[in-house]
């Protein structure tokens, strides 16, 4: 988007001449070429101003000039102070703005602007102090600060202005200087002039902030006096606010303070008053149905303004008043209507959202009238707002789920992205749980919905919750027509998902299970090996009862709902890396297998020997299982072994292998490593790896090798346990329900500074990562611009110890980042290690 | 605070911009943001008509000035009513140094002076002053008159 050519196109609508950008054909180079009349003796004023200007062009074109660039331009244009011309003069205080000097360079210009800054021209003043307030450090602003503070009182309101501003921004870095000032910025207060009293006021509360007193004595006057600005009056409204949420904390009688002056400016004249008013009387804390009457009647005018801007603003505000007080904004349902053909497709989905929840059980019908042809309008970020207030909708009207999950079943069938889907889907999902009623149309809404679903990961979710409430209902037989269809037309995620939900049903409902086998049998010729893989598993070892799922919460009324929640317990690689080790006796004394590590490449791309890594954690043992590719078609390779060295992972020791006994072209084998580590403690360590074997030369025409081998060996990259491979991805549906019933009695709190970053989101990423735990609740995503984010996380850690993590994460101006980590589990040396684990990091 | 104000021609290419408060690798994607919520909204737009978005806690006000189209970005105290002023004493002053809404051609012309008007209105993400009359007084170097 940036630093393109800019060239203005030839218009034929335009005068007869083509007409080009002046800024045409411009290069840096030449810019900064021209630049040079700056340092001529007699300066061509008008001349220097055009250069000043393509600077400034080349700057917001992304043009980045190198620093000795940038330093030859400034000393430059510092000359330019010779110049008495007052436009040359200006565009030279706004070129050191833009340079912004290094501090050693802007000594260079201190003393100029510090000569305007007492000159008896008002404009070099006001101007002066805001080049020096941009460019200054602590050293030079104490040198200045006297010249600042008179310019805060000083009687022409542009120089007070500029201190004032200068005051706000300096308050950021030098605060102990600006808080001397606070007796000038107090007679600023009282200024007659509008803009003068807006930025006094709001570098005064500034200062004041953290003295509750002085703060409530602030308002207290002002709401007396007269404020001219209405800009400072929006201030006023807000520092008011402020104050009665402070004083309601308090208060024992239940009077608000204040309230009358809010009141009052219901009736100001500009709008802007108006609506910071009413908008800040529905935002007081326990505000009454008649507190909030005025407010609501101003908002309710401003809905059907002409300007955009008023009626996003009321329609904003009534729509969070109406998830509070419903009943108080009805009286404005009939204007809300009208706003849903708003061409601005905020407003009207914000209007459709706040009529969803003011609305009563009989206009549900009517509404959903509306909202069926308003639905094809609006993007899929609307639509899911709208999805999600027609849940809350119908889990406040329960008796009228079938209109409304019939809407939701049209609206599935048409066009629409993954998230919308998945929106509609979680919904449905919510209503089947909560309206017992509502269970079997809904699930027949999902079955017809996974008959055309282009999202595998959709389908997979639905098939297995109709794996879990199909069973339990009335006729479960109806089901399977649809759940065998995914078996036989679906790819193979899907369908060994369909699978899994065909045994489900067969386990739970006896009457099916002889007819399921017939199915599942049928399975079994399934060309992919994991779908086929899954039948022993599910006929033979799914016991009469099901478990309950892991991890599972029970709703809390009142809660954040959830949709399907997380993915099956058991992974079929997990399954079928359990049976695969299961089978080699040197490694069926283990235990139960934890986890197994995604393959992790121990070779480059395009090589010889091609071999990647799978760590499987057991309590007290690791095994690493090599799977190796010989890629060169002349060559047989027998007896392939990893020699590990372990010199660097003192807590583990080998206690097996197993050989691969012989590696043809293109034909990828496995060879095992077994070590011995202390029993459920998550060691870490580091291991080299060097593949030996026997290479046999193959004759290309006969295929066949040769008798005598020769002895080989390829170096392989190391390989890593870190303490994130002891961690088990699992989530949970409901955070906030697991982190209480897990109790205080083991958590551990502790704050860390994770240095520079190159954003928030990089550094919760990082810690994410060392960790190798889930996010919850979406989470892991950090909105752009935040300053502080707090992330969930949750897994179970070596040993089955379920772990809770909340982290709080901040970062400042200067890149730095610090983190509060507060872990819950059921073991206390757990929340330690977690710390441990950070900690080392 | 204001945490960006932007000037695009009609093809979506930055005329002028200033940024506060905002990391530099956030911008790329800020620009692509604004422009394309132009490119969807401002094509048959009458001239200082308004438009207004949300997107989490961050507010956009924007309007076509002539062939330019202005783009206002606040949040915290510079909510949508807030940013509409801001836009307004933006479009008044570009309107004033060009003598009418501006052409492309005219608006890079009077670029300089657009530039030194800006830093009256905006400066660090603060709004500093808001008449027309005063703003031109001030990129002359002038005093104000209603003092």
């Amino acid at each position: 988007m940036m630093a393109r050519p800019y060239v203005l196109k030839k218009d034929d609508d335009h005068d007869d001449e083509a007409e080009y950008s002046p800024f045409l054909g411009m290069e840096k180079g030449t810019v900064l070429q021209e630049a040079r009349v700056f340092n001529d003796p007699q300066l061509d004023a008008r001349r220097c101003a055009q250069v000043i200007t393509k600077l400034l062009y080349l700057l917001n074109q992304g043009e980045t000039f190198t620093k000795v660039e940038a330093t030859e331009v400034f000393f430059a244009v510092t000359k330019l102070f010779q110049s008495k011309d007052t436009t040359l003069r200006r565009m030279v205080y706004l070129m050191i703005k833009e340079l912004s000097p290094s501090p050693d360079e802007v000594i260079i210009v201190t003393s100029s602007l510090m000569k305007d800054m007492n000159s008896k021209i008002d404009m070099y003043r006001a101007n002066a102090i805001r080049v020096l307030s941009k460019i200054t450090d602590g050293t030079l602003l104490t040198q200045i600060e006297r010249y600042l503070k008179q310019a805060i009182v000083d009687k022409n309101p542009v120089v007070a202005s500029a201190a004032l501003v200068s005051g706000i921004h300096l308050l950021q870095t030098n605060p102990e200087i600006v808080k001397r000032w606070s007796n000038e910025v107090q007679e600023g207060v009282q200024s007659r002039a509008a803009l003068v009293q807006f930025h006094a006021l709001a570098l005064l509360h500034q200062l004041r902030q953290n003295d509750r007193l002085a703060v409530s004595k602030l308002v207290t006057s002002l709401t007396k006096g007269s404020v001219q600005s209405p800009l400072a009056q929006c201030l006023l409204i807000r520092y008011t606010s402020q104050v009665i949420h402070e004083s309601s904390m308090n208060s024992q009688t239940g009077e608000r303070p204040f309230f009358d002056y809010l009141e009052s400016c219901l009736q100001h004249k500009a709008e802007l008053v108006i609506f910071e008013a009413a908008r800040a009387i529905t935002e007081l804390s326990s505000v009454t149905s008649q507190e909030l009457s005025p407010a609501i009647t101003v908002l309710q005018l401003f809905l059907s303004s002409s300007k955009p801007i008023l009626r996003f603003a009321a329609v904003r505000t009534l729509n969070k008043v109406a998830i509070t007080h419903p009943l108080s904004v009805t009286n404005c349902n009939i204007d809300m209507e009208s706003l849903i053909s708003d061409q601005n497709r905020s407003i009207a989905t914000l209007a459709i959202t706040t009529l969803l929840k003011t609305g009563n059980e009989s206009s549900v019908d009517r509404m959903m009238k509306q909202i069926t042809n308003f639905m094809s309008d609006i993007a899929d970020e609307f639509k899911i707002v709208v999805v999600e207030a027609i849940r809350s909708l119908c889990l406040k009207f329960p008796l009228k789920y079938r209109s409304l999950m019939n809407f939701l079943s049209n609206i599935l069938r048409e066009e629409g992205g993954f998230e919308y889907k998945k929106a509609i889907v979680d919904s449905i999902v919510i209503l089947i749980r909560d309206i017992p009623d509502a269970k079997e149309s809904g699930l027949f809404h999902l079955c017809e919905f996974i008959e055309d679903c282009e999202f595998t990961y959709l389908s997979t979710q639905i098939l297995h919750f109709i794996g879990n409430e199909g069973p339990k209902t009335t006729d479960p037989s109806k089901y399977i027509r649809y759940i065998y269809n995914r078996v036989i037309l679906e790819n193979a995620t899907v369908r060994a998902s369909a699978v899994s939900t065909l045994a489900k049903f067969g386990a739970m409902v006896d009457s099916l299970k002889p007819r399921i086998l017939v199915l599942l049998r049928r399975c079994l010729f399934d060309i992919d090996d994991e779908e086929a893989s899954d039948i022993p598993f599910d006929i033979y070892s799914v016991p009469k009862e099901i478990k309950p799922q892991p991890l599972a919460e029970k709703k809390v009324p009142g809660r954040k709902f959830t949709g399907l929640g997380g993915p099956p317990s058991a992974p079929v690689s997990a399954v079928a890396y359990e049976k695969l080790l299961s089978l080699i006796p040197e490694f069926s004394s283990f235990g139960k297998l934890f986890k197994s590590s995604r393959p992790v490449e121990l070779s480059e791309a395009e090589t010889e020997y091609a071999v990647n890594v799978v760590k499987h954690i057991y309590d007290g043992h690791v095994v690493f299982q090599y799977n190796c590719t010989n890629t060169i078609s002349e060559q047989l390779l027998e007896n392939v072994t990893v020699f590990v060295d372990a010199s660097e992972a003192e807590d583990f020791s080998e206690v097996a292998s197993k050989p691969l006994r012989s590696l043809p072209y293109d034909s990828p084998g496995q060879t095992f490593v077994a070590f011995e580590k202390p029993y459920g403690l998550p060691a870490t360590g580091r291991f080299s790896n060097l593949l030996k074997f026997f290479v046999k030369e193959v004759d290309p025409a006969t295929v066949e090798a040769e008798e005598e081998g020769v002895e080989d060996e390829y170096q392989l990259e190391d390989l890593e346990i870190v303490p994130a491979d002891y961690m088990l991805k699992v989530g949970v549906s409901n955070f906030k329900n697991a982190w209480e019933s897990m109790g205080p009695d083991n958590e551990r709190v502790d704050e860390y500074g994770l240095g520079a970053r190159e954003s928030l989101a990089e550094a919760v990423c990082a810690v994410i990562d060392i960790l190798g735990m889930q996010p919850c609740e979406g989470t892991e995503v950090v909105p752009s611009n935040s300053r502080s984010h707090a992330c969930l996380l949750s897994g179970i850690f070596i040993s089955n110890v379920k772990v809770l993590v909340r982290l709080s994460f901040g970062i400042d101006e200067s890149k730095q980042v610090a983190m509060k980590l507060a872990v819950r589990s059921k073991d206390p040396n757990i929340s330690e290690r977690i710390h441990e684990i950070v900690a080392e990091a | 605070m204001l945490l960006a104000v932007l000037f695009t021609n009609t093809e979506g290419n930055i005329l002028v911009e200033r940024f506060q408060g905002v990391p530099t690798e956030e911008r790329l994607h800020w620009r692509s943001f604004l422009v394309k919520l132009g490119a969807d909204n401002l094509r048959r737009a009458k001239n200082e008509e308004l438009f207004v978005a949300s997107h989490k806690s961050v507010y956009i006000v924007y309007t076509m000035l002539g062939d330019v189209s202005i783009y206002v970005v606040g949040k915290d105290e510079y909510d949508e009513l807030t940013l509409s002023e801001v836009i307004y004493v933006i479009t008044s002053s570009v309107k004033d140094a060009c003598g009418k809404p501006p052409t492309e051609r005219l608006f890079l012309d009077k670029y300089g002076k657009i530039c030194l008007c800006l830093d009256e209105v905006v400066w660090k993400g603060l709004l500093e002053n808001t008449d027309k009359s005063r703003i031109r007084r001030l990129t002359r170097l002038k005093p104000p008159t209603d003092v």
